[in-house]
């Protein structure tokens, strides 16, 4: 008599995939550990889904309590980024202006507009990095030259190239800000929570932040109203504009 | 760092021995925390004290230990030994320099304040009386082991220097500056070690040279730079003048 036991009444004591092997295990936490410890955060979320706490546009005490290691270094390399990108955006409008103006005059006032508000940003941050005496990127030549070849490339390419580029760029800052607002919210909640003063230094960065966010999604929307999504070989041009934000972002956070 | 030393560290003071972080964003709400913890500060400012007579030495560290009421043992506290004396004075000569010397008024402008500026840190050498020490230091300061801490603390001294000279430039200029200000006054320390003149002036001519130095090369190479852009950009403006499109 052959007596089969079922397969589904065996159950084995031990996993059968026991372990992972040393090597993997190791891979496997290390990565796990990256992910976690990423400094600069981008946020697709959209800014409407963003906390507004009435302590933002109050004045504020000073704090008594120092801001921790982590958080200096988030600050420290957040605003360098921040520096280095609203520097590639200034280089970029005047690479792009001259074709741009002498094909399209009645694009003179928007460019100047658009222009003007990142002159401002950049002359922000800068005031900040000096004041809070943080460390430019090292990579200041190579940015000042590569954003001047993408902006005058993009303009020889024609109007709509010009746009694209322009949307490219400001959905990458835009995503940049997005999250960096959202870290600098979730600390202030926390330092409410947890009974602390806030300080005016920390408010206002928050609001300055986010004033450039929204002027700079503005510039986006400028860039799509005109015609940014007609250039013609549109999903490569932003695929490897918004790849190589990344990759400046990246760098400029560590160098 | 060795497990030796932390085993040898009496057990009272073993976690003085963890490092605290660099200063990264510098906040004008809360002052910068003090760089050295009580038990280091006390030994290390009374050993300071036997340096003009003992020089920068391991025994200097054990009588500074003695002294602020601590054990010989604790001397462990430093594993540099002798360059942990010379770091401490490094140090808070850098941050007591905002103290020794303000501008009140705006008209001094930023080369005559970085002048100043370097000026008085030497004086503060002279002042601490390590002058005729400070060559002992210099070979501490170049062994192997020591050269990053030396450096680090060479550009930030630099950094203080053209931060409390009123500067605000944060372009390449940032590093370019500092980098050429560590150089001079790195040579300029170098000399005053065999300056032999009253109130060291032969050093402050010899600051003044290289300053004129940097300046001369440095606009020199600015200009040039300057006039390779204008190059450029006028041949662009040419063609587009002439009808390319570009």
């Amino acid at each position: 008599m052959a007596f089969v036991l079922p397969r589904a009444a065996v159950v084995p004591s031990l996993p059968l995939k026991a372990r992972l092997t040393p090597l993997a295990f190791q891979l496997q936490a290390r990565s796990r550990n990256v992910s976690a410890r990423r400094t600069i955060i981008s946020s697709a979320a959209s800014p409407a889904t963003e906390p507004e706490p009435e302590r933002l546009h109050k004045p504020q005490p000073s704090r008594r309590k120092p801001l921790s290691a982590e958080q200096k270094k988030y600050l420290d390399k957040a605003l360098r980024v921040n520096q280095a990108g609203e520097l590639a955006a200034t280089l970029i409008y005047t690479a792009q202006m001259p074709p741009i103006n002498k094909a399209y005059p009645h694009l003179r006032p928007l460019m100047k507009h658009m222009y003007d508000q990142e002159a401002g940003h950049f002359k922000k941050f800068n005031e900040l990095l000096a004041k809070h005496r943080i460390r430019p990127t090292a990579m200041y030549p190579l940015w000042q030259a590569a954003a001047t070849f993408l902006g005058w490339s993009t303009a020889a390419m024609g109007r709509e190239a010009a746009m694209a580029c322009t949307e490219a760029v400001e959905t990458e800052i835009g995503e940049h800000y997005n999250g960096q607002v959202r870290e600098l919210l979730t600390w202030m909640t926390d330092m409410e929570n947890r009974g602390e003063e806030v300080g005016e230094e920390l408010r206002l960065l928050i609001e300055d932040i986010r004033r450039i966010r929204d002027e700079e999604l503005e510039h986006l929307d400028h860039a799509v109203q005109n015609d940014a999504k007609e250039a013609n070989p549109y999903e490569l041009l932003t695929g490897v504009i918004r790849t190589g934000c990344r990759g400046a972002i990246w760098v400029s956070e560590k160098v | 760092m060795a497990l030796r030393n932390v085993l040898r560290t009496p057990a009272s003071i073993r976690p003085l021995l963890l490092q605290p972080p660099r200063v990264l964003y510098h906040s004008y709400e809360h002052d910068i925390p003090p760089p050295y913890r009580d038990a280091e500060s006390a030994i290390l400012s009374s050993a300071i004290a036997h340096v003009p007579a003992l020089g920068f030495t391991q025994e200097t560290l054990t009588l500074g230990a003695k002294d602020a009421g601590y054990l010989d043992i604790s001397t462990n506290l430093f594993p540099k030994g002798a360059f942990e004396l010379v770091k401490y004075h490094l140090v808070t000569q850098r941050l007591a320099l905002k103290d020794r010397i303000q501008f009140p008024g705006e008209q001094t402008g930023v080369g005559r304040k970085v002048r100043s500026l370097v000026l008085e840190r030497l004086r503060a050498n002279a002042d601490a009386d390590v002058v005729r020490r400070w060559q002992e230091a210099l070979a501490l300061m170049s062994l192997a082991e020591n050269i990053p801490a030396s450096l680090r603390e060479l550009s930030a001294l630099s950094d203080e220097i053209w931060f409390l000279a009123g500067d605000v430039s944060v372009d390449t200029s940032w590093y370019t500056k500092r980098a050429s200000l560590s150089g001079i006054y790195a040579a300029t320390e170098v000399y005053q070690t065999t300056d032999q003149s009253t109130d060291f002036r032969d050093t402050e001519l010899f600051l003044d040279r290289r300053l004129e130095d940097l300046r001369v090369v440095g606009g020199a190479v600015g200009n040039t730079l300057q006039w390779v852009g204008f190059q450029g950009g006028a041949l662009v403006n040419l063609m587009r003048s002439k009808g390319v499109r570009i």
